[in-house]
């Protein structure tokens, strides 16, 4: 394992650490609940980085499979208050409004809290593999590629408002009852959600460093520099992205089924088009090539507009500061806070005195010669 | 026609870009283990006739057999999979990885998702990696970034990230290009040593360089096979000095 790597690990622990330890410090609920949602906000920007930094795929949709997710959520949230509602046989209380005769077929295997825990997950991810396999087996790149993932979150999003009886509209699913697992709840201000949020986005950041740090994570960062080199060795481009692709929505699609539990509702707004642009704004202003700058930019620039919007001097303009922030941020850190710090360390560690840091530049012809008996 | 004679067949192939035909009527046969050299004046489709066997540019028309199979209707990726390596006319690595890590890329064995995703880096490829970077004088750069490597360094990286897939058959376009004759001539060396075990297939602008390594020269000339022969007999034949007429004669092109 190069020292880099390592680095990198005890960055991600200490931060995670960190993240895991606000609890004993902090008794505020309404802020748990707050830096919860913060730290949702960072798998969401962890699960754009995977695309974005290290594919080279800018997914201006990663709030599709957010969305998705937090749906899946609400849903079998949902079929638990029926009883309380409408009674034992009754319906969630917006079909009854929209004079929905039964519960539609889609929304029966709800009633399983594993069964929605699994789907949050699964069908983001499918649903990225299946996006991923139309652009990526037709080459579709670039902005075309952003275009696209942009195109079909409007679409996904339309289609859940329109379809006003089974998803509940504009309004969302809403008035949930808690996620338990095994009779115990998760209460969206109590500090157990925050672990379990905190463990979750652990869990997914590391995840998402195995998978760069793994030998298909380099074939994907050199498909980001030179995609039609990569074909010449015989590695399915297409499948490389669409993978990463997939991993990136799943994380998105868990990050969404935690927002639901913290933010008590699902809503059309979790897949629209604001919020997949903060998270772009995010990911740039914290680094897009490191997993965990990006994290840290999501809570940093979050947190911001939290702050700057609650504040009473910033009420008006508090957008125009954030626009601020992103322009200077492009202008002068384009690899965002995480490329400006590595390129610090960099500086200082040439300032070392450290005799292996001046590599002798050989002349490839002469030093070649002599190895060339190596040769099989 | 019988292939059995031959590791690559190329059968009256015919490119075409929008109208205009870059090769046509092309017939090459290869045998395995042999090094060919292929030359031409500029713009007589050499770079388009390795395109087309890499899978680069599709046939208008005509055939392409590797080891007795036709693999022109495969894609890219699985071309390269039947043991076919391609060494471009501009130096392409990957020019944000470091040295070692594009070597990795290079390995490609197996090509699959699942099997490289539990695979880390510091698994047993890394003596495999210092030895080629050691072969091309690059053992002082693993942690370099790609970017950072001069001209002629470059070349040879592309080469080692060529050795490092270790395909059955080598295409190479002008691998020379931007090397100083101290690096030409260590480059004829190491191809002299490859031909035998690899096929190789070397387009080439520099009559000294193709001197030094070639077996049998195919002579391309506006999109067509002009002459095929040894060294002598290429020099020697009429067609091909009215070919380069007017460029300065096959010497100096």
């Amino acid at each position: 394992m190069s020292g880099k790597t390592k680095t990198e690990i005890v960055i991600c622990a200490a931060v995670c650490l960190a993240i895991l330890l606000v609890p004993v410090f902090m008794n505020d609920s309404f802020l748990l609940n707050k830096y919860a949602r913060y730290l949702v906000l960072g798998m969401l920007a962890i699960a754009l980085s995977l695309s974005w930094g290290y594919a080279g795929i800018l997914n201006l949709g990663q709030a599709t499979t957010f969305g998705l997710g937090s749906y899946c959520m609400a849903m079998a949230l949902k079929l638990k208050t029926i009883p309380i509602h409408t009674g034992p046989d009754g319906l969630p209380d917006f079909m009854v409004w929209n004079n929905v005769p039964e519960l539609p077929w889609f929304w029966k295997p709800f009633y399983s809290t594993t069964f929605g825990v699994t789907a949050g997950i699964v069908i983001p991810l499918l649903f990225a593999a299946l996006l991923g396999w139309f652009m990526f087996r037709g080459r579709v790149t670039g902005v075309y590629a952003a275009i696209t993932t942009l195109a079909a979150m409007v679409v996904v999003q339309l289609v859940i408002i329109d379809q006003q009886a089974y998803t509940g509209g504009f309004n969302g699913i809403t008035d949930l009852a808690q996620f338990d697992v095994a009779g115990f709840a998760f209460d969206a201000y109590g500090s157990a959600s925050y672990y379990l949020v905190a463990i979750c986005l652990t869990a997914s950041l590391f995840l998402a460093l195995a998978v760069t740090k793994s030998k298909a994570g380099l074939i994907v960062q050199a498909i980001r520099d030179q995609e039609d080199r990569v074909r010449f060795f015989g590695y399915d481009v297409a499948l490389y992205k669409i993978f990463i692709f997939s991993v990136s929505g799943a994380i998105a699609g868990l990050a969404g089924m935690l927002y639901t539990i913290v933010m008590e509702f699902a809503s059309p707004t979790f897949m629209g088009v604001p919020l997949s642009l903060s998270v772009v704004i995010w990911v740039a202003v914290g680094g897009r090539q490191s997993l965990v700058g990006a994290m840290l930019g999501a809570l940093i620039v979050a947190g911001m507009q939290g702050a700057l919007s609650e504040s009473e001097t910033f009420l008006d303009s508090w957008t125009l500061v954030m626009g601020l922030l992103f322009v200077l941020v492009v202008l002068f850190l384009p690899k965002g806070i995480a490329g400006a710090v590595e390129t610090i360390t960099a500086r200082f560690e040439r300032r070392d005195p450290a005799p292996a840091q001046q590599p002798q530049r050989t002349d490839a012809a002469g030093a070649g010669t002599h190895h060339l008996e190596s040769l099989p | 026609m019988t292939k059995a004679s031959a590791q690559l067949v190329v059968d009256k192939a015919k490119v075409s870009f929008s109208g205009f035909v870059a090769v046509s009527d092309l017939t090459l046969r290869v045998a395995q283990g042999e090094l060919r050299c292929l030359i031409g004046p500029n713009g007589a489709g050499k770079t388009t006739a390795l395109d087309l066997i890499c899978g680069k540019t599709r046939l208008a028309a005509g055939e392409v057999y590797f080891q007795d199979k036709p693999i022109h209707r495969l894609s890219e990726h699985a071309i390269a999979r039947t043991g076919i390596g391609r060494k471009f006319q501009v130096p392409s690595v990957f020019r944000d990885l470091s040295v070692r890590d594009n070597l990795q890329i290079g390995r490609s064995a197996s090509p699959g998702v699942l099997s490289n995703l539990f695979r880390f880096r510091q698994s047993r490829d890394k003596a495999d990696i210092e030895r080629l970077a050691e072969l091309v004088g690059l053992e002082d750069e693993l942690g370099t970034p790609a970017a950072h490597l001069s001209h002629g360094q470059t070349q040879w990286l592309e080469i080692a990230l060529i050795l490092a897939q270790n395909p059955l058959l080598i295409l190479m376009d002008e691998p020379t290009a931007g090397m100083t004759q101290q690096e030409t001539k260590k480059t004829a060396d190491l191809f002299c040593r490859l031909r035998g075990k690899h096929t190789l297939i070397v387009v080439e602008h520099d009559m000294g360089f193709v001197r030094d390594i070639a077996q049998t020269i195919s002579v391309m000339h506006q999109g067509k096979l002009l002459a095929e022969g040894t060294i002598s007999e290429i020099e020697s034949n009429q067609a091909v000095r009215d070919a380069y007429l007017g460029s300065g004669g096959i010497g100096h092109a």
